[in-house]
């Protein structure tokens, strides 16, 4: 067992932990955020689970809890402000961006970090994006556009 | 818990450090993890079963891309900061394009050079843009021996290299490159940005009058892992890039190549791969070679 100290969404957490403990593991299990989904669980290949790791999209069943101490993590339940949606949040919701919503969590998290990053993305580009995150229900079509709808109301409302 | 137990967790701020803990369990109990993005997969299958994970992930020393003779990169060094790296042009551009390809974004926020090289997965990009480039594998021993392996005596095969149970990787390294040269690479896959059923690498090197004066050119995808592939260097070296050129070139690797056929490709489909790709990849290193 091992104590680590771990910043999730704003908030320090001081927890003793066996360091074969997942990432996901610990947010679902010992914090109780339970936004982040696990699908795929051994290959890591369906982005469910996909956290900021100090501000980067990672997957967080591919990386033990151990590994996050002293770094600060995000989850989908610190994507909202005051009980206020983030913008992305609201394309997906005003865009229909989600039919089961079980990959959404992952999809929101890697793409508020793709934004961050690519301000004016083409659809090309956030396709490209998307490679790390399966959505079984919807096709992408209305993914894609929710995130470049989000890209558009950001810079409007940028500076 | 899908990892079985871990005894121990150290994250060692100096390579120093790291073979110290490294040497304090017997041959392969303990194991370095870099960006994890393949070994979590094994840990949590129980593949590997480590009673020591060594992390990586606090030595500064381990990363960053660095010029002073040619170029060194840190085993600690990410994907996304390989991809990102505008200075990587001409003949290690294919660095470049193998990294910005790599699994996912997800995957290359964490990915790292050293752990991909010292995995050596079977279809994995990055030994086969190595070994195409002509690079050299920096190891340190826990006694502080240092040795310079080159590619392709470190990349024994598949998941196996010549590094020692008692070393590290600190760096990968190539040599200053004369000349103009360019490289590139592209693989194709079933899903974009998936592991290669075939990745051809290819790096040249001009003279003045642009024509080709040295030919390195390295296959990934293939079931006996990362390998060079030195049938077309006949057609490369002496042309400058002409179409029939490179056709020439890469029907010679192509009927020369071991490739196999799987549930992906049938050996016909792989050779048509090997032409097409590596015609479109030489292209594009005569293109880049720059002065």
């Amino acid at each position: 067992m091992q104590t680590v100290k771990i910043t999730v969404n704003g908030a320090l957490y001081e927890e003793t932990i066996p360091a074969r403990m997942l990432l996901v593991d610990f947010l679902r299990d010992r914090l109780a955020l339970t936004g982040t989904h696990v699908g795929c669980t051994h290959e890591g290949v369906c982005g469910a689970c996909t956290i900021h790791l100090d501000g980067e999209a990672v997957k967080s069943c591919m990386m033990l809890a151990v590994q996050a101490d002293g770094h600060a993590v995000t989850t989908v339940e610190g994507l909202a402000r005051n009980q206020e949606l983030s913008v992305l949040q609201k394309s997906f919701r005003e865009h229909h961006g989600l039919q089961c919503g079980f990959c959404t969590p992952g999809i929101l998290m890697n793409m508020t970090d793709f934004l961050a990053r690519h301000p004016n993305p083409s659809d090309e580009e956030i396709r490209q994006g998307l490679i790390g995150n399966l959505c079984r229900c919807t096709g992408y079509v209305h993914i894609v556009k929710a995130v470049r709808e989000a890209s558009k109301t950001l810079a409007s409302t940028a500076g | 818990m899908f990892p079985a137990h871990i005894e121990e967790y150290v994250r060692p701020t100096s390579v120093a450090d790291a073979l110290a803990a490294n040497a304090r369990y017997e041959d392969g109990e303990a194991m370095f993890i870099a960006g994890g993005q393949s070994l979590m997969q094994a840990i949590k299958s129980r593949m590997a079963r480590p009673r020591c994970l060594i992390d990586l992930q606090a030595i500064e020393a381990l990363k960053g891309i660095g010029f002073e003779q040619g170029l060194r990169i840190g085993a600690m060094t990410r994907y996304v900061e390989i991809a990102g790296d505008e200075r990587l042009r001409g003949a290690y551009a294919a660095l470049r394009d193998a990294a910005a390809h790599v699994g996912d974004r997800q995957v290359r926020n964490r990915g790292t050079i050293g752990g991909s090289c010292c995995w050596n997965y079977v279809a994995s990009c990055t030994p086969a843009v190595v070994l195409g480039l002509g690079g050299t594998f920096n190891l340190v021993a826990a006694s502080g021996a240092r040795r310079a392996v080159p590619a392709s005596e470190f990349l024994i095969g598949p998941l196996e290299t010549a590094r020692r149970p008692d070393e590290m990787l600190e760096s990968v390294a190539f040599a200053p490159v004369a000349g103009r040269a360019g490289s590139a690479y592209r693989k194709w896959g079933l899903l974009k940005d998936a592991l290669p059923v075939v990745g051809v690498c290819v790096q040249v090197t001009l003279d003045a009058a642009g024509v080709c004066t040295a030919a390195r050119v390295s296959l990934s995808g293939l079931s006996a892992g990362a390998q060079m592939a030195t049938a077309g260097d006949a057609a490369l070296v002496g042309s400058k890039g002409e179409p029939a050129a490179l056709e020439r070139a890469f029907a010679a690797i192509a009927d020369s190549a071991d490739v196999q056929a799987d549930k992906w490709a049938s050996e016909a489909y792989r050779q048509q791969l090997i032409r097409t790709l590596g015609a479109d990849v030489a292209a594009t290193a005569f293109a880049r070679a720059v002065v």
